[in-house]
């Protein structure tokens, strides 16, 4: 009982009972990415959808749950190497981070109400105005 | 009030001022940031020592000339050109010129981007893209350490390593063997009689001029790997017109470098690391007919442990020797009649640090720095016998660090 507690504490507190999908606006013409086209979006070396549209990129901040299990599952990387990545870009001009949003709440109002974006959520039926990206090998 | 406690309200005055700056300007720059202009920058302030050595000042007392400050714009001024622009102010006592510079001002246009390559073209003043620390090695959160590897980030040459005024490009590219990043870039840096008189030593009243350098460099992430791995080389000539009344001669130096980097990402730990073969070519310089080529060669290894959520542990070793041939720098001293000790011909470092994050971006560095030998201490073409006086020495150095 006690090691199913501990068990559980830990899971919680890595995040690892967490799934997450990738979200975008529903206008984004893409409905499947590798990991390698994900990456590339969020080392934010991709500027721009097939159809030309500028790539918004939103994330939420390092110590959440669910950016630490997207870096994981989704990107395969650490967290702390995504904040590497940002931080030689914006620090030595190479572009700009991806906006840091406060809330999932606020990262399905963005990625939904803005051309271009790409976020993630929790695993969730509520899906309304996103459209959910497959990520493949 | 004594000499101590003037030295403890200068900090902590200089503390208060870098806090009050630091609000003002994230308020400015939360209010200038559009979808087009994004606004950033950073704060620190430390205490460092390093007794027995001229490495950060020569009365050996815990200094507070340890001050990286900088701001930063990028603007988007269409789909593919990009203007971006830093001032940083910089302060790290005799390490390298103190004050306020322009950090690097260029256009980035994206002559192409797509999911499989990108290639962008920089003309302006760009930042040194091709080891791992370089481009942003004043920016006190983007290092392991307060104090770099000076085997390869060596101090004394950090104005002109740092960056350049000329063209670059880089590609990135994916393949199947995962992706690859190529840098290339040409230009030169205009040096200051400071700057000149830094790596030269105050004997130096001529002007020191680099011609060129020219880098490239590759770097290689593995799909499915932790690892990084990466080679850059650099080939750079300077010359040097001597004064009516000088110490030196009219003289040329030609710099190249090999290096070779790699870097493993594991969920709670890290390894980086940077190998570097260097040619110093020196002709006349020291006098009419002098002639000495040299290959010195450097190496560190740093590992991160993340002991505690907030809080890594940095162990650090690093080896540096002037003369590939003449690593005990025996051969060195001789040549020199004895007058300059053996210890001037190595640098061998074991640095311990701790960092602990108390926010997002609001950092605490400590760090001790174990050291034998001297020869990364300035100057390099003139040892200071004066001040670096002992082949043992230590450094500790401690610095808060904020960044939005």
């Amino acid at each position: 009982m006690k090691i199913k507690f501990v068990t559980a504490c830990v899971v919680l507190w890595t995040g690892y009972a967490l799934a997450t999908e990738v979200v975008t606006h529903p206008a984004v013409p893409m409905d499947q990415l590798t990991v390698t086209q994900l990456r590339g979006i969020y080392s934010m070396r991709q500027q721009n959808w097939p159809d030309g549209t500028a790539v918004r990129v939103f994330v939420l901040p390092a110590k959440n749950p669910i950016h630490q299990t997207f870096a994981k599952e989704k990107l395969q990387m650490f967290p702390y190497q995504l904040d590497r990545i940002w931080q030689k870009i914006t620090y030595s001009g190479l572009g700009a981070a991806p906006v840091v949003l406060t809330s999932e709440q606020q990262m399905r109002e963005m990625v939904a109400n803005t051309e271009g974006a790409i976020g993630y959520i929790e695993n969730s039926d509520e899906l309304s105005k996103l459209k959910v990206i497959r990520v493949t090998q | 009030m004594n000499y101590l406690s003037l030295k403890s309200f200068v900090l902590r005055s200089k503390l208060c001022l870098l806090l009050l700056l630091g609000s003002v300007v994230q308020a400015q720059a939360d209010g200038l940031t559009t979808d087009k202009v994004r606004w950033h920058g950073f704060i620190s302030q430390g205490l460092i020592q390093a007794p027995e050595t001229n490495f950060v000042n020569l009365d050996d007392s815990i200094s507070a000339e340890l001050t990286d400050l900088g701001v930063n714009m990028s603007w988007a001024l269409t789909d593919n050109v990009r203007l971006a622009g830093q001032v940083v102010y910089l302060d790290g006592g005799r390490r390298y010129t103190k004050g306020t510079r322009l950090d690097y001002l260029f256009l980035d246009w994206t002559l192409h981007s797509d999911f499989d390559w990108r290639l962008d073209m920089f003309v302006g003043r760009f930042k040194n893209q091709h080891w791992l620390y370089s481009a942003t090695r004043d920016v006190p959160f983007t290092r392991n350490a307060i104090v770099l590897p000076q085997s390869v980030y060596f101090d004394s040459f950090r104005d002109i390593a740092v960056g350049s005024d000329g063209l670059a490009f880089k590609l990135t590219r994916n393949t199947s063997l995962g992706e690859v990043e190529l840098n290339w870039s040409w230009g030169a840096t205009n040096l200051s009689k400071e700057q000149s008189q830094i790596l030269l030593s105050q004997l130096a009243q001529g002007d020191a001029e680099q011609e060129y350098v020219h880098q490239a460099s590759l770097f290689w992430r593995p799909d499915q790997s932790a690892w990084q791995l990466g080679i850059s080389l650099l080939d750079s000539d300077f010359t040097y017109e001597k004064a009516e009344q000088d110490y030196y001669s009219d003289g040329a130096m030609t710099i190249q470098r090999v290096m070779f980097n790699g870097r493993y990402a594991a969920e709670f730990w890290e390894l980086s690391s940077e190998w570097v073969q260097e040619r110093l070519d020196i002709s006349d310089f020291y006098a009419p007919g002098f002639k000495r080529d040299s290959f010195s060669q450097g190496w560190y290894l740093q590992g991160r442990y993340n002991l505690l959520p907030k809080t890594w542990a940095l162990l650090s070793v690093d080896l540096f020797d002037l003369d590939k041939d003449d690593r005990s720098g025996r051969k060195f001293s001789q040549s020199t009649g004895g007058l300059v000790p053996a210890y001037f011909g190595y640098q061998d470092d074991l640095t311990f640090g701790i960092t602990y994050d108390f926010k997002d971006n609001l950092r605490l560095t400590m760090e001790h720095h174990w050291v034998k030998g001297t020869a990364r201490l300035a100057y390099p073409v003139m040892p200071d016998l004066q001040y670096n006086k002992s082949e043992y020495w230590q450094m500790w150095a401690m610095q808060l660090m904020y960044w939005f």
